[in-house]
């Protein structure tokens, strides 16, 4: 946190270096939680690329309500969330990459099976956006409900009621798999 | 079937695994960062960087609060034996103080001013493996701010709580302004930026380092740093006291010249080296529960300044305080002041009936304290009878939330709390 209050500081008195120290610092997990909200290597790439781009332009008048990484998170679920039309019509398009499908030659380093995480990546996309977002911003990001709710100018029971569907849902999808 | 609580561990498996497994392709990098760059160069900045200035010119230009900048002191002097000792290049064993103060972890600082010998700032910090501030306790003694009497600070990633014993007052708030100053400023102590620093004061040649290190083994051994006068601020000299065993400082005596003579006016001392503070040390346990407790973390303060300037958002922060007071919703009115209790503000000015705003006037800003005071005028009913409010101040100060950028509230109101 300290260091990023410092990066934000840097950043806003006009350091490039700060700028770099940011983008090398986050830019993995923003990735990871882009393809795991859009299941597109390429729309995440973009994502990332767009947030990065947004937040350079901003300059001193870039304000956090909260930590640079929540910052940073929500921005690319929300920069998601406006590319998805675009994500649709590359997935039409069969250019839908498969970064989000780890690399199955090292399975061995994997905190799951490969199979597994599969199935856990696909009932998170069966998930209406709203409740993906929130399920990943809380269990991928670490955000507590109050940053997300504070992030995305909505109610604190709102994120959790998207949260909680979610939840239910993925149980949902993923007992019936389990029973097929 | 599978418990919510199972499903939870999945997914954060999931995500730890996807983690692991992303990774930005050079590619990415060199699209990103090419692009991010060119628009950045093109954003507006804040004012130049402290990088390349010295503590001195920090210290006596900051804009900090005089509470902020206690603090600041107080963290700056404890460090800034990387900046002295690194700065010179005599027989003095530099490299072993620097070694040995790059792994303190826990210090005790006192800092006197001369003239008030008696009634010290006191500090207790605590560093994390990578030298940075983790915890911060700070005791600011009541002749630096007599009406609020003795006020304890404890600091927690940015996160500050003041406790006001006097008044039975505990204040939360998170200012990253402050934060990134005080931060900025260790970074600019930091060994690792030390030479750089160091190079560019030696160029600018406003810093002159002398080294003693007396024959006589019982003596400490003593750096003294002078700064020329500079920007209306008169030449300043601080003496480094070094712990001959330790090579750790023990204290640090600053004086300013005047009258063609340096004066001595404070000292800090340096307490328990690595010596582990309680934890609870870093929090506020003791406070009573009946104090009031403003938390301007927990709730958002004031209001949002949307599209209105800073001139019109102020007038209208006191249009909707009175507004509350006359329509006797005190949990409104204390929410755009500061976050104050509604039972407090009920307590304040719920004896006095307030009947209509008759003016708001134009704000005239405090450039000292960044408030803008809005002049009011507003009637209230004595005895049946209508009469304007007197007090004892005619303008009501409103300023931005600290740490909600956007927001605006009072920062103090006619009969205060």
């Amino acid at each position: 946190m300290l260091e990023d209050r410092l990066l934000i500081w840097k950043f806003k008195h006009g350091s490039e270096d700060a700028l770099r120290c940011m983008y090398e610092k986050y830019k993995n997990d923003l990735l990871a939680l882009a393809v795991s909200l859009s299941n597109d290597a390429i729309l995440s790439e973009d994502a990332v690329h767009d947030v990065f781009v947004s937040v350079a332009k901003m300059g001193a008048r870039l304000e956090l309500r909260g930590s640079l990484k929540s910052y940073l998170l929500t921005c690319i679920s929300n920069r998601i969330r406006s590319l998805k039309g675009t994500a649709k019509r590359r997935e039409n398009e069969h250019e839908k990459a498969d970064i989000s499908r780890p690399d199955s030659r090292r399975p061995d380093e994997l905190a799951m099976s490969v199979e597994e995480l599969h199935r856990v990546g696909d009932a998170l996309m069966q998930l209406p956006y709203e409740q993906r977002e929130a399920v990943l911003l809380r269990l991928h990001g670490g955000l507590t409900f109050r940053e997300i709710a504070s992030m995305q100018d909505i109610s604190t029971g709102a994120v959790q009621a998207r949260y909680r569907y979610g939840l239910r849902k993925l149980r949902s999808i993923l007992n019936s798999k389990v029973q097929e | 079937m599978k418990a919510e609580q199972e499903i939870e561990r999945s997914v954060a498996k999931h995500c730890a695994t996807q983690k692991s497994c992303t990774r930005a392709s050079s590619e990415m990098d060199k699209r990103v960062l090419s692009d991010a760059l060119r628009v950045y160069r093109e954003a507006p900045k804040s004012e130049p960087s402290l990088a390349g200035t010295n503590l001195r010119r920090i210290i006596m230009k900051s804009p900090l609060t005089k509470l902020a900048a206690a603090a600041v002191l107080v963290v700056a002097v404890a460090l800034s034996f990387h900046f002295f000792a690194a700065s010179t290049t005599t027989a003095y064993a530099i490299e072993q103080t620097i070694q040995a103060s790059h792994s303190v972890r826990y210090l005790h600082v006192k800092s006197f001013m001369a003239s008030i010998p008696n009634e010290p700032i006191e500090c207790w910090v605590e560093f994390d493996l990578s030298g940075q501030i983790k915890n911060m306790r700070i005791i600011k003694p009541a002749w630096m701010d007599p009406a609020d009497g003795e006020t304890v600070i404890v600091w927690k990633d940015g996160e500050m709580e003041f406790w006001i014993k006097k008044k039975n007052f505990l204040f939360i708030q998170e200012d990253q302004e402050i934060a990134a100053q005080v931060l900025g400023m260790m970074e600019m102590l930091d060994p690792k930026h030390a030479a750089a620093n160091i190079q560019q004061a030696q160029e600018e040649g406003d810093t002159q380092v002398e080294i003693d290190e007396p024959k006589n083994k019982a003596e400490p051994i003593t750096i003294t740093v002078t700064y020329q006068a500079e920007d209306g601020t008169p030449a300043q000299r601080a003496i480094l006291f070094v712990d001959r065993a330790t090579k750790l400082l023990d204290s640090i005596e600053a004086y300013q010249l005047r009258g063609g003579k340096y004066i001595h006016f404070s000292t800090a001392e340096f307490y328990d080296y690595d010596k582990p503070i309680d934890p609870k040390m870093f929090t506020l346990d003791d406070v009573p529960s009946d104090a009031m407790r403003v938390d301007q973390i927990a709730q958002e303060i004031g209001l949002p300044q949307g599209d209105l300037t800073d001139n019109e958002i102020a007038v209208e922060v006191v249009r909707q305080f009175f507004e509350a007071l006359i329509a006797q919703d005190y949990a409104e009115a204390g929410r755009l002041f500061g976050g104050v209790p509604a039972e407090r503000m009920q307590k304040r000015y719920g004896h006095i009936r307030f009947v209509r705003i008759v003016s708001l006037g134009e704000p005239v800003l405090n450039p000292a304290t960044a408030e803008l005071k809005v002049p009011y005028v507003v009637e209230i009913e004595e005895n049946g009878v209508i009469t304007k409010w007197k007090t004892k101040y005619s303008y009501v100060p409103v300023r931005q939330v600290h740490g909600q950028a956007g927001r605006w509230a009072t920062t103090g109101a006619p009969l205060g709390i």
